[in-house]
């Protein structure tokens, strides 16, 4: 099967196979219902849609095709064999080319003609140019008129139902015999509203908090505060770049040249959504801020600077005209026929760009009805006079008071020059002095001759005597005084101009005011072939029958033509019928992971069809309301999101049920949340946040990518959230490219969620996760040590916990006591360099003297009071055996003496090393839990050159005949680190925002031991221990739990 | 069942409403006529669209299952390989009798030049082959030498495009390869199902467009195998968890995860997120152990010319390739740095040097793949975006040709294609493909025919538009050359 190949097949086979069925169940076959939409796909393109039919055959009416074309008749009413029209189709010779019609497509056909070929009515006694556009096209769901629907009465509404929103998605249920599902608990809905509006998870604090808050509006309150973040307007924001393009470079040729200033448009649409700037003039800044300024586009006031830094939306699409190896003509038509698709997907929820070229096949979108929408965009996109997509925030003053400063330089220039040419002179001299004297006069003559103008002899003279031809860079080694001097210039200078304000652009879009460019209709969409004169107006099936709405040729009370000032007026205006369904839905979309109509991007014939119409035309009223009781307040995003978050539907669990699973496994009845993967950013943003890497900077210039040496597009900036990363078309960011970021083609309607083995590869392999794992691990331990000493909200048995290898050791000094054969004195050391233990933070100490232990060894003290002492611990009882070799290091002194000694038996075993390495071996000594088993070492009699290394390896067997090790080198402690409870609840709610449960705990306590046991045999890891919570913390960063959300 | 919603039945009361523009009398009459024949829609979405690589049955009869492409893009000069030109040896130095369509016209020239290689009738089937090709020479009655292929455009970029995403120049779509592994997904659990072979030189012209999945998920994009070791990014664990410990870590992570989906029944996105964590750790085992020459035979390495420098690393990648497809990889593409093919100048020591690297790895690839019954289902294709002219470029001492979209030749063996024939022909000189013009588009809409598909009905909907590779250009099937 052709699972998912085609929708569009998928669509018309599921629309024929309902005709052919109902026309079997005796419902009439119509021209305008059934028959027509197969013609406009198939037909119209030469046999209507133009003015000379091909062959003079007009398929428009029934009563023309009836009436024929060049070949007589095209059908024969009741009579489908002797139909022409329907022979040639059969006969696979119409339509030409590839693409047929089906054989359900001709079997419609078929039966309606044999029923007599019948219309709906009366065809119309006059027919005008092209298709036009039917009563059936105009009654199509999205093009229909907006009218707030009634809010459906449902069955227990005060139960289940807390807004309007929940009343239409319940009565749906309802029908259904369904309901809502159970709300989630408080702190995934917490969670989710972090997500959601914040892309972020909460802080530690701001979960404690929300915890701790028992009143019945603290999920209102944290919508409240949440929408009142910073971060609220980048998470958002991020949303409207897809919908927008938003790309740092231009892409469309290989050059990609980069876009320098694309940054303030990304950063006006993060201010301005954490403004809650109107909807209506956040529209209509994009599109048209720059008409407010009335061509006038320099000396910008704060105000002018923010309406044309918002028209970037118009230039955020692929442009290939700042790459001088295109075709300049073809370049411009083509940022033009983009702009108009990324205008007409993410505002008008339509599909244009196949209008280009001939009528939408599908919907009634004419040609015609794209060059008027052209025309809209013609005097600013204008090809044959293209302008600057740059504007200065220079104003006059700043460039004055730019040139003054460089004025100022340029005396200090001059000045530097003269003193300059003076030093070089006397330089030159000095060095003439080492040449011979008959020489010095030719050699000066040629020195100071121009390079271009010296003779044959002169070059000749110098290529000889190279050391003559001295530059200033040389200065310093003849008159280093002098040099000094001049680079003070130097200095003075670069002062000079560091007070000077660096000049920053806008990338926008600024109508220049002029004669308006007419707009042609191009035949076949070729640039080269214009047609006929367009004027800009609202697509016709947007607006009443009869009443096109037309924009200005050229506004005579503004500097610019006022098309696009119209046009986004008429879109937020409350009569446009397009725009607030489209908001609506994505609105919708990007707070419950699925629009109500599934492809937010077209509305069409070919896009899906809401779920839930009538709620869709409810809340595109409420995107046109300032609010319920206020008609005339501002209307409002972040009123939306309150809207659409404190209903029952938002508040839902994710959980499946047995009663609504099989009814609706894809959740399009909303009877439950649906289980969500962050998108890219949010994921990497939720990593860094968790590592701790994350600051709160905002704005300014793109963060910079770099290719690393295997060609991965990385960041090495991890300190950024995501939305200000550099957006290279032609280098996506290759973690984020690999979490489904766009690559911005042209923009982004939708983004997919896939799941594939190379991200997995990435999560556990690359630099990446390995290094914010690390990260997040010393943050754990930070936290933990911070925390309560019974972290665990549950009792666990105690035995659960593996021992770490630094457990069972314990470092110090101390003295061994001859006469009982036991350790007299034991001190652990005070002091941690980071590698060794020893008395404090210099070697001698004064109390100590030179008495230090690390790893491998140290060194004695230096007397028998301060011999060194690694003290371990029998976890178990048993029989242990010791094996190793003592080395001294020195060939002078007495060589060490080194001692195990028993807390329960005294010594064991003495070793002496002089100048050389024995073998510190003990076959067995039998020890009881908690016995303690000294290694000493001290330096004998003489008191220097008392470096030692012992190598030292416990085996331990214990009653129940299994054997463990320890060695010295991998268990030696340095400072003590937090206990280990401590570290795995940090680590839970650091990554997780809740306190980890007893089987999650036994499970990550037989992880640890199965790694402390693999971590004793791998001896390239130096600190095992902090090796188990690095693996712990970078199973929680790329685990389900952190990569979706409830 | 659930897509019976009934979203589209306008209520009698809002139909009879006035709305503020109201739609006229005729509409409003008519849908309440209609009413119920609007009531089910046609298109409620089932499910959200899911996307996998499990292996799929195309629509059609299948001849081939996997495909490796030596794509020698950068214009092999065909007159000198696969085409003999005897016309354009006679009329060496004189004029070419009519318009040379050139990429550098400040550097042209009509002046024909004949071909300083010597061409010979091989094989059973006696198709001529240049001096140059001695190894392909060899095994001519397994190929179909395709001698009138036809881009119409001369430039690299826009030829590439063409050929490997169906639309001249036009960048953003998923490549042949993007569309083989979407419509018929891995035959392999433990490797990815498109593999992308690149060279030591650098990326081919184009860089990463030529393995793009466009606008498709990112699940059907190339996966890139270096240059040299190591051939996979991330494959490897870092060095001090490799093992045993990164084996527990996915252990620690599985049971992470499956608590995670108890809490979550029947979240299939859950359950396919841990299985690629497990189908990643088998690639970092299996796609190690396919990328283990040291398993072949000497004798194989020597085929492949492992032995020699000029072979070594061509001939190492065909033999990956073989590997690869041997274990269920779908589609697998050679590419070449550094354009070795584009010979522009000094064509008498170029063109040589590149053959000599690439003749015996090539040749080695039908042969090993015959002898091991792989041929039959795999098609390999050997060939570039454009071709050369037959006239001079340049300083006739160190010359060579330039660009030519208008003809050139390119091979294909296995997967159905029919053995040892020739077909279609440029005119006596070579510029122009002249008869059975096959272009990128048929050449594409074959290729899909012998995997079971059909260029106008494999289809993926793209912001609401109906894509397919071809793009519904004029196309067909060259059913001539099929076996």
């Amino acid at each position: 099967m052709y699972a998912l190949h085609s929708m569009r097949q998928w669509n018309l086979v599921i629309a024929v196979m309902l005709l052919v069925s109902q026309s079997c169940r005796g419902q009439e076959l119509t021209f305008e219902t059934h028959v027509r939409p197969i013609l406009k796909a198939h037909c119209f393109d030469c046999h209507g849609a133009e003015e000379d039919p091909k062959g003079k055959l007009d398929l428009r009416l029934v009563r023309l095709m009836v009436k024929g074309g060049e070949s007589g008749t095209a059908i024969e009413l009741g009579k489908p064999d002797a139909s022409l029209f329907l022979r040639r189709i059969k006969a696979g010779e119409m339509p030409p080319g590839q693409v047929k019609v089906s054989a359900r497509e001709i079997e419609v056909l078929e039966k309606w003609i044999a029923a007599g070929a019948k219309t709906a009515r009366a065809e119309p006694a006059e027919i005008g140019k092209g298709l036009g556009i039917t009563d059936e096209e105009r009654s199509y769901w999205a093009f229909r008129p907006l009218k707030r629907p009634a809010v459906p009465q449902t069955k227990n509404p005060k139960l289940e139902a807390r807004n309007s929103i929940d009343a239409f998605v319940l009565a749906k249920l309802q029908e259904r015999d369904l309901a809502f599902g159970p709300e989630a608990d408080q702190a995934t809905l917490f969670k989710r509203a972090y997500f959601d509006l914040l892309g972020l998870p909460p802080s530690r604090d701001e979960v404690e908090d929300f915890v701790n808050d028992t009143e019945p509006d603290a999920y209102e309150r944290v919508i409240d505060r949440l929408l009142a973040s910073p971060h609220y307007g980048e998470r958002w924001g991020r949303h409207w770049m897809d919908a927008a393009g938003y790309a740092d470079s231009d892409g469309y040729s290989n050059a990609d040249v980069d876009r320098p200033w694309a940054y303030k448009y990304r950063d006006w649409v993060i201010r301005a959504l954490n403004d809650d700037k109107p909807i209506d003039e956040f529209i209509v800044e994009q599109l048209a801020g720059d008409e407010f300024l009335n061509g006038k586009f320099a000396n910008l006031s704060p105000s002018d600077i923010d309406r044309l830094t918002a028209t970037g939306f118009l230039r955020m699409v692929s442009d290939g005209t700042g790459d001088g190896s295109v075709d300049q003509d073809l370049a411009k038509n083509a940022v033009m026929a983009e702009t108009l698709k990324m205008v007409s997907s993410s505002l008008l929820g339509l599909t244009v760009g196949c209008a280009q070229c001939h009528d939408h096949r599908y919907d009634p979108i004419s040609q015609v009805d794209y060059y008027r929408m052209r025309a809209i965009f013609e005097p600013s996109l204008n090809w044959k006079r293209w302008q600057g997509r740059l504007k200065t925030l220079y104003t006059d003053a700043d460039r004055a008071a730019s040139a003054a400063i460089e004025a100022d330089v340029a005396k200090v220039a001059a000045e530097k020059n003269t003193k300059q040419t003076e030093y070089m002179a006397k330089a030159l001299e000095l060095e003439l002095a080492k040449h011979p004297e008959d020489l010095r006069g030719k050699l000066r003559d040629a020195y100071n001759t121009p390079g271009d103008k010296r003779s044959p002899e002169q070059q000749q003279l110098l290529k000889e005597r190279p050391s003559v031809n001295i530059s200033p860079g040389v200065l310093y080694q003849y008159l280093p005084k002098e040099a000094d001097e001049l680079k003070a210039f130097d200095t003075r200078m670069d002062e000079m101009r560091a007070k000077k304000l660096v000049e920053e652009f806008l990338h926008c879009l600024a109508e220049e005011d002029g004669e308006p460019p007419p707009t042609h209709l191009f035949h076949r969409g070729d640039h080269r072939q214009p047609k006929e004169v367009i004027k800009a107006a609202m697509l016709e099936i947007a607006t009443p029958p009869g009443q096109l709405i037309e924009f200005p040729v050229n506004d005579p009370s503004i500097n610019s033509t006022g098309r696009r000032l119209a046009f986004a007026k008429h879109l937020v205006s409350g009569r446009d019928p397009l725009f607030p369904r489209a908001l609506a839905n994505r609105l919708w979309m990007h707070h419950f992971g699925r629009g109500l109509v599934g492809t937010p991007g077209d509305f069409g014939q070919l896009g899906e069809r809401p779920t839930h119409p009538e709620l869709l035309d409810w809340l595109a009223l409420e995107v046109m309301s300032g609010s319920n009781t206020n008609a005339s307040s501002p209307l409002s995003f972040k009123r939306l999101h309150r809207l659409l978050m404190t209903s029952t539907v938002y508040r839902q669990s994710t959980a499946r049920r047995p009663e609504l699973d099989p009814v609706d496994p894809s959740n399009l009845l909303l009877g439950r949340m649906s289980v969500r993967r962050l998108e890219a950013e949010a994921m990497r943003d939720r990593v860094l946040a968790a590592s701790g890497s994350l600051s709160n900077a905002m704005f300014g210039k793109p963060i910079a990518i770099a290719e690393d040496f295997v060609g991965q597009v990385v960041v090495n900036d991890m300190s950024r959230r995501s939305v200000y990363v550099q957006q290279k078309r032609s280098k996506p960011e290759t973690l984020m490219r690999a979490f489904d970021a766009p690559v911005m083609e042209c923009n982004c309607d939708k983004r997919p969620a896939s799941t594939v083995a190379t991200q997995s590869l990435m999560l556990m392999n690359s630099e990446f996760a390995l290094k914010q794992a690390g990260l997040l691990a010393a943050r754990v331990r930070l936290e933990a040590a911070a925390m309560s000493s019974k972290p665990l909200p549950f009792e666990f048995d105690p035995s659960l916990l593996p021992l770490r290898p630094g457990d069972l050791w314990q470092i110090g000094y101390g003295e061994f006591d001859g006469s009982t054969k036991r350790t007299k004195s034991f001190t652990k050391f005070a002091h941690w360099t980071g590698s060794q233990w020893q008395g404090g933070p210099i070697v001698p100490d004064p109390a100590i003297g030179y008495s230090f232990l690390n790893a491998a060894g140290g060194h004695t003290g230096n007397d028998q009071q301060h011999a060194t002492i690694r003290r371990w611990t029998a976890p178990i009882g048993g029989t242990v055996s010791i094996s190793g070799s003592l080395h001294h290091l020195s060939e002078n002194g007495d060589g060490v003496r080194s001692r195990v000694v028993s807390s329960r038996t005294g010594l064991a075993a003495e070793f002496i090393a002089e100048h050389k390495t024995v073998d510190a071996n003990i076959a067995a000594i039998e020890v009881q839990p908690g016995e303690t088993l000294d290694f000493i070492t001290d330096c004998r009699e003489s008191v220097t050159s008392d470096s030692f290394a012992w190598s030292i390896t416990i085996k331990l067997k214990g009653t129940d005949g299994k054997e463990i090790a320890w060695a010295a080198d991998k268990g030696f402690p340095g400072l003590p680190t937090p206990p280990m409870t401590n570290q795995i609840a940090a680590a839970w709610q650091i990554a997780y925002h809740r306190p980890i449960m007893p089987t999650e705990f036994a499970a990550v306590c037989g992880f640890f031991r199965q790694q402390f046991a693999t971590l004793s045999e791998t001896p390239s890891i130096a600190d095992p221990e902090l090796q188990v919570l690095i693996d712990l913390c970078q199973a929680l960063l790329t685990s389900n739990e952190f990569l979706y959300v409830d | 069942m659930p897509e019976n919603f009934d979203s589209l039945r306008p209520t009698r009361r809002e139909l009879l409403a006035k709305g503020t523009l109201g739609i006229g009398g005729v509409a409003l009459a008519w849908l309440l006529n209609q009413e119920n024949l609007l009531a089910v829609p046609a298109t409620v979405k089932l499910k959200p669209q899911s996307f996998d690589l499990k292996p799929k049955q195309p629509p059609g009869e299948a001849k081939a299952r996997a495909m490796i492409s030596l794509f020698m893009h950068g214009g092999p000069a065909h007159m000198d390989l696969l085409d003999p030109k005897p016309e354009l040896t006679k009329f060496n130095g004189t004029d070419y009798p009519g318009e040379v369509i050139y990429s550098f016209v400040n550097r042209a020239s009509k002046k024909l030049l004949g071909s300083p290689w010597n061409f010979a009738k091989h094989g059973d089937c006696g198709t001529e082959v240049s001096e140059l090709l001695p190894h392909t020479a060899q095994v001519v009655d397994d190929l179909c030498v395709i001698r009138s292929m036809h881009s119409g455009h001369n430039g690299h970029e826009v030829s590439i495009r063409y050929w490997q995403q169906g639309i001249p120049a036009v960048v953003g779509r998923p490549t042949l390869g993007a569309w083989l592994t979407y419509a018929l997904g891995s035959e392999s659990q433990s490797l990815p199902a498109y593999m992308v072979l690149s060279d030591p030189g650098g990326h081919p012209v184009d860089g990463v467009l030529n393995w793009s999945n466009g606008f498709m998920p990112p699940l059907f994009q190339g996966t890139v195998l270096r240059a040299q070791e190591p051939r996979i990014l991330n494959l490897d664990p870092p060095p001090h968890l490799k093992g045993t410990l990164q084996a527990q870590n996915l252990d620690l992570l599985r049971v992470l995860n499956r608590r995670h989906l108890e809490l979550h029944p029947g979240e299939a996105d859950l359950e396919a997120r841990i299985q690629s964590y497990e189908l990643a750790a088998r690639m970092q085992t299996a796609a190690k152990e396919a990328l283990d020459l040291s398993q072949e035979t000497e004798e194989t390495q020597k085929l492949y010319g492992l032995d020699k420098d000029e072979t070594r690393e061509y001939g190492t990648r065909c033999l990956i390739a073989r590997r690869l497809v041997e274990r269920g990889v779908r589609f697998v593409q050679l590419f070449l740095g550094g354009q070795p093919w584009d010979t522009h100048t000094g064509i008498r020591t170029a063109l040589p040097a590149i053959c000599k690297r690439t003749d015996q790895p090539a040749a080695a690839l039908v042969t090993d793949l015959k002898r091991r019954g792989l041929l039959d289902s795999t098609i390999v294709h050997w060939g570039g975006e454009i071709g050369r002219l037959p006239v001079t470029e340049g300083d006739p001492a160190t010359c060579g040709r330039d660009h030519n979209g208008q003809g050139f030749s390119t091979w294909l063996a296995g997967g159905g294609i029919k053995p040892g024939m020739t077909f279609g022909e440029t005119d006596e000189f070579g510029h122009r493909a002249v008869k059975d013009i096959v272009t990128a588009n048929d050449f594409q809409a074959t290729l899909l025919h012998q995997f079971g598909l059909d260029h106008l009905k494999l289809a993926f909907i793209h912001n609401g538009q109906e894509q397919t590779l071809t793009a519904k250009r004029e196309c067909r099937v060259v059913r001539e050359i099929l076996a």
